[in-house]
């Protein structure tokens, strides 16, 4: 059963939203509603296109990954920071919060004044979502470490530096690879504001151009992929995940 | 009622562990004195929440004393030390370590560094003393409930503590497995004779494994009775059946019977 819950059922749930999509398009005939078949053959084409989707693909593949890297380098020690430290925690999870609720879009405008309209301004603003999306995921889950294994190893004779090591790193490790998976989905979710600045390329920025033409099914098209892209990553991170931290007792529901 | 105190290696002295301040403090542990001398087995046997688990902590050194303190080999102890092993009541061995590499984790500190081939042979003498053979390589998540506290033990010993601190470490486990691992923990503390301090709530276990109990009375608590364990050693399953124990056991589950009951009656008069 948990086999097949595994590997049937995701794709069956797929099956229903494409088949639901498939009659709400033939049902709704005032609006522009392209159908699944319409959307896949244009994604397609787009594909095939040399000079096509693809580069769109490759340009914001690599953007994500740049601000999922260099957003969870600097909130890796941050996180670290706040948990051991309940000071700074008290001081800085106020305003922690405060910008992670700040809609990246809205930034936009001040990433231009101040950054300009090039490549470095679009990974701002990526850097910025992945930095605060991941950095709230690490301190809360390091600040919970379990106390008995901190006892332990103290019991044991570990040092601070052997304790932070040898116990609480270990202990973190899954932790790390859930705010890699926010950021991961943070930073996608916020790629079309990132390419508003003046981006010509990127799935964003194909969207765009689609939209203003009012090409609704080039539109549907790069939605497609751009969830495809995330879900590719998505499991991409959750097999390292799987070999990474075995040891992880999972409660089978 | 103390023991020699020359031999002591852990001794409470007049130790007073409160909550709050002034009109609103709330005395929990009033006044506790006794020791554990060198290779003795020494339980700790009280009602529920009278303290027992905080005066493990304060040996520990997880915890000090508001008064009074706890001392090791006659200094006052602050701070944890390898020297005094701790064994939990919930699970406490690291699940990203192997089973071998949680009992060598000790032996690779800084603290109580020591050479490979002297760290893998107590990693295989505690293996075999607490019937691990075969699960070398498994991870605690492979394993039951009474095998995680053997190699829990077994982590404990491998650093060559002076005392082993036990808090409740078969709380959690089944009445048979309890058993069982009384028996392997009485087996082992015969092979290595070590100085010992149990915390528990089962009189049949401070009997089966004591030299001496130490009961508890209720809050604010003070030492109930201090008993020595006249059950002829070593001890075997056949003990728990011989005349001396069966005494024991009666008498003190009386005490403990009754313990309870006037804490019952002082939280629900």
């Amino acid at each position: 059963m948990t086999a097949l819950r595994r590997t049937v059922l995701p794709f069956a749930g797929f099956a229903v939203v494409i088949a639901a999509w498939w009659l709400a398009a033939t049902l709704i005939t005032g609006k522009d509603v392209p159908t699944p078949g319409e959307v896949f053959a244009t994604a397609w084409s787009g594909l095939r296109e040399p000079e096509g989707l693809l580069v769109d693909i490759r340009l914001s593949v690599v953007r994500v990954l740049i601000g999922v890297v260099v957003g969870c380098a600097l909130s890796l020690p941050v996180g670290f920071a706040l948990a051991w430290f309940p000071t700074l925690r008290a001081m800085f999870d106020p305003i922690i919060n405060f910008c992670r609720a700040l809609p990246p879009i809205a930034l936009t405008p001040l990433v231009i004044i101040y950054l300009g309209i090039g490549e470095e301004a679009r990974l701002f603003v990526l850097v910025w979502a992945a930095f605060f999306a991941s950095v709230v995921v690490l301190y809360e889950g390091i600040a919970a470490v379990e106390d008995i294994y901190v006892r332990a190893g103290r019991a044991l004779g570990a040092t601070d530096l052997e304790l932070f090591r040898r116990v609480i790193v270990p202990a973190t490790v899954p932790q790390m690879f859930v705010a890699v998976r926010v950021a991961l989905g943070v930073s996608w979710a916020t790629l079309v504001a990132a390419e508003l600045i003046a981006a010509q390329r990127g799935l964003g920025a194909a969207i765009q151009r689609s939209a203003s033409f009012f090409r609704t099914e080039e539109v549907y098209a790069g939605i497609l992929l751009i969830g495809v892209c995330a879900l590719l990553m998505d499991i991409a991170v959750r097999l390292v995940q799987a070999r990474a931290v075995s040891w992880q007792e999972r409660v089978v529901r | 009622m103390s023991g020699d105190t020359g031999s002591a290696r852990i001794s409470f002295d007049d130790v007073h562990v409160g909550f709050g301040r002034g009109a609103k403090r709330v005395e929990v542990i009033d006044g506790v004195s006794f020791d554990v001398g060198a290779g003795e087995f020494v339980s700790v046997l009280g009602p529920s929440g009278c303290g027992k688990s905080t005066l493990l902590n304060m040996a520990a050194g997880f915890l000090a004393a508001d008064a009074g303190e706890a001392r090791f080999d006659g200094e006052r102890i602050t701070r944890p030390d390898s020297r005094r092993g701790v064994v939990f009541q919930q699970y406490a061995i690291f699940p990203w370590l192997s089973v071998e590499k949680n009992i060598a984790f000790g032996l690779t500190l800084k603290r109580n560094r020591r050479s490979r081939a002297e760290t893998e042979e107590s990693v295989r003498r505690y293996i075999g003393l607490m019937g691990l053979d075969g699960f070398e390589k498994s991870l605690p998540k492979q394993l039951s409930g009474g095998m995680r506290q053997r190699v829990a033990l077994a982590r404990a010993y491998a650093t060559d503590p002076d005392v082993l601190l036990l808090d409740e470490p078969f709380a959690a486990l089944d009445a048979q497995t309890r058993e069982f691992m009384q028996e392997l923990l009485h087996e082992a503390s015969q092979a290595e004779r070590r100085a010992a301090m149990l915390i528990t709530h089962s009189v049949e276990e401070a009997i089966y494994l004591s030299h001496r109990i130490v009961v508890l009375g209720n809050r604010p608590t003070t030492v109930h009775e201090v008993i020595d364990v006249d059950v002829p050693w070593p001890r075997s399953p056949e003990s728990r059946l011989q005349p001396e124990f069966l005494e024991l056991r009666g008498h003190l589950e009386g005490v403990m019977r009754s313990l309870s009951g006037s804490a019952f009656r002082k939280a629900h008069p």
